[in-house]
């Protein structure tokens, strides 16, 4: 099992058009295209690493998984808010992919941005855990009950879609609302009070105006327009 | 104190909270996003070990005692259901008394069960194994995990730059006194002194010793993965038999991760998926759980593992997986460069420590490693740092 050379067939070349920023150097923002040769298993991501390492070293983006599990490589792909690594360029079904940091976050340069403010109303200690969905047929452990990661990866896909978060800074935004909500399921009364005394605050669940752009974009199925309606009958109740 | 720095922004976080803990100035430098090398991209396992019994019992016990420290140091970025091990042929029940004694050795707790048993727990398995033997193995977040030792490095005074990649080792004769980097947010250069340059660059390790003009024992042996949509088992799912292609099933939140191949490459950037190779673990983690034949891939990657090379040509699944850290000054008669490569993920708290120490004795100091017992931040705090709480 020595190195394994693939032969490729003759693949179609796509454009990708990336907004480009480097503070001071390219500043403002503008667009560049490059050109890419793509299968049908290629990735956004994939694309993305084939220019850094055969056109521009300096091309800057996060990334880490490879699988939607970390959230890093979450970005603007042709206007909407996807993951680079599971979306396939070809499934785009466009000659020209449209690359954008996502909206209303610091850039870092290129579409690598700052994630600061996403944690602003998450709190770090909330738990990562949760029980996980039983198996069917699979007769229940007596103790030790399955747990699982939480489904949210952090992405920030929901807070750059949602047209609230950018109308005003002060709204907590989707994902910390879905977060708060997740850790009121894992904590006692006392501490769920303060957690739907946080959601009823004037940052929280009153800016939502139930665009839902935040559950059609999530890659992971949080729905954080649902915990949203949650936490609003809760507020009301 | 001295001021040590280290590139690659993998394991080089598990050594930048090492170094800070025991009061060094530290930097690291990545190329990239913090962990878009290797270690943000594997598949997740914290190994109890049992996957190493049958041929390399010292990386085997290392995982055990690293999967013990981790659950203790970073217990949320871990799911921890255990693994099984399931024997599907006489081949593989032949294999089992090796398997149950190398891990008794080796300190991992066993639990033999019987068929019944397994498919009571994981009703997806292949409802033809001849037996299973329960683990401690247990899931990782890859990029969470890691992400805590770089926020508690952070906060405790570590300097991390990303998108800084070294371009060249700044000598002077036959000393390392820094490195030059290349920003990429600013696209200029610029040299970083240090008393000590660590290069902890994984596949790219070879690179950064040519800097220096000598070479390192490595060989980037990628591997490819492919995750499926939904959780087939809350277990790890592995083949009892010594570790091979296509046997290993990771659960991951609502996914799995199917893995791995092997092989053997010079360029560590140039690493494809080859189209049969996801057919291959299609087909061959299909005996361990049926219904993964009839999925569609979610996600298809590949990773280059830092091996540490001991002979050409060997099968790349046999290689040792254990790390080593080489002080160039006795190995090569060059002052200033450590490097360190090989290991797993599992085991990057070890694979600092037991750098740091060889920093401690090239610096002329002994101060105790305490990352054993330091109970990690939560990685949120690495963007959270400033802001109070
Ligand atoms: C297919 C596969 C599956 C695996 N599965 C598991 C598993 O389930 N469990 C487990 O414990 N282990 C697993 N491993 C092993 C584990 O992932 C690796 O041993 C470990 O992550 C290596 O870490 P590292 O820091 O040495 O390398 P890396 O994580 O690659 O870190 C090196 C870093 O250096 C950076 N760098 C390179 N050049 C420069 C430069 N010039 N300047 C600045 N930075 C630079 C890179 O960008 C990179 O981030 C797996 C490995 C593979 C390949
Ligand atoms: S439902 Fe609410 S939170 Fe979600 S995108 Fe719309 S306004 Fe934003
Ligand atoms: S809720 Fe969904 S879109 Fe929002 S951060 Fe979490 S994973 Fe991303
Ligand atoms: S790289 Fe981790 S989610 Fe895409």
């Amino acid at each position: 099992m020595k190195s394994e050379t693939t032969e490729k067939k003759p693949s179609p070349q796509i454009e990708f058009r990336i907004e480009r920023y480097k503070p001071g150097l390219i500043d403002p923002p503008r667009f560049q295209s490059f050109r890419v040769a793509v299968d049908d298993q290629m990735s956004v991501l994939d694309g993305l690493e084939q220019i850094r390492l055969r056109q521009d070293a300096g091309l800057m983006y996060r990334h880490s998984c490879h699988h939607s599990a970390c959230g890093t490589c979450a970005c603007r792909i042709n206007g909407i808010e996807r993951l680079a690594c599971t979306t396939l360029i070809l499934s785009l079904n466009t000659e020209t992919v449209v690359l954008e940091p996502l909206h209303g976050f610091p850039r870092l340069g290129d579409l690598a941005v700052e994630m600061t403010p996403f944690y602003r109303d998450i709190d770090p200690a909330w738990s990562l855990l949760t029980p996980a969905e039983s198996i069917e047929g699979a007769a229940e452990p007596a103790a030790d009950p399955p747990l699982r990661l939480e489904a949210c990866i952090e992405c920030g896909c929901c807070v750059s879609s949602c047209p609230a978060a950018h109308r005003n800074a002060e709204f907590m935004g989707p994902a910390a609302l879905a977060a708060l909500h997740r850790q009121m399921a894992k904590v006692d009364s006392p501490r769920q009070r303060d957690l739907l005394a946080a959601a009823a605050s004037p940052r929280g669940e009153r800016l939502c105006e139930r665009a839902l752009n935040c559950s059609r974009v999530c890659p992971t199925d949080v729905y954080p327009a649902r915990h949203i309606a949650d936490l609003r009958r809760l507020v009301k109740a | 104190m001295e001021h040590i720095l280290i590139i690659g922004g993998g394991v080089g976080g598990a050594l930048a909270h090492d170094l800070t803990l025991r009061g060094y100035r530290v930097t690291l430098v990545e190329r990239g996003e913090l962990l878009s090398g290797t270690t943000g991209r594997h598949h997740g396992l914290l190994h109890s070990g049992g996957r190493y019994v049958f041929h390399d019992a010292e990386t085997a016990r290392e995982c055990y005692e690293e999967n013990r420290i981790l659950r203790h140091i970073a217990s949320e970025a871990i799911e921890p259901n255990g693994g099984l091990f399931i024997a599907l042929n006489e081949e593989d029940i032949s294999h089992q008394d090796r398997f149950l004694e190398g891990c008794n050795a080796a300190g991992i707790p066993t639990a033999p069960l019987s068929p019944r048993q397994a498919m009571s727990r994981e009703p997806a398995l292949n409802p033809a194994l001849l037996a299973a033997v329960g683990v401690p193995d247990a899931v990782m977040d890859a990029w969470r995990l890691a992400m805590a030792f770089f926020a508690t490095a952070r906060a405790n005074g570590a300097a991390i730059r990303t998108f800084c990649e070294v371009t060249d080792l700044k000598m002077l004769g036959r000393q390392v006194a820094g490195v030059r980097v290349i920003d990429h947010r600013s696209g200029l250069s610029e040299t970083i002194g240090a008393d000590l340059v660590v290069n902890a660059a994984g596949p790219w390790s070879g690179r950064i010793a040519a800097m220096a003009g000598i070479g390192v024992p490595i060989q980037p042996g990628p591997g490819v993965m492919v995750a499926v949509r939904g959780r087939v088992t809350q277990a790890v799912v592995n083949r009892l038999h010594p570790a091979g292609e296509g046997d290993i099933i990771v659960p991951q939140r609502r996914l799995s991760v199917l893995g791995t191949t092997a092989w053997l490459a010079d360029d560590p950037d140039q690493v494809t998926a080859p189209a049969e190779h996801v057919a291959r673990l299609f087909s061959l983690c299909a005996e361990l759980v049926p219904a993964v034949a009839a999925m569609a891939p979610h996600a298809v990657w590949s990773a280059s593992r830092p091996l540490l090379q001991s002979s050409q040509d060997q099968d790349p699944f046999a290689i040792s997986r254990t790390f080593d850290c080489f002080d160039h000054a006795a190995r090569d008669g060059i002052e200033g460069l450590v490097t360190l490569i090989g290991g797993k993920a599992t085991t990057m708290r070890a694979m600092a420590e037991q750098t740091a120490d060889l920093i401690g004795r090239k610096t002329g100091r002994d101060i105790a490693c305490h990352t054993r017992e330091t109970i990690l931040l939560p990685y949120r705090r690495y963007w959270r740092g400033d802001m109070g709480n």
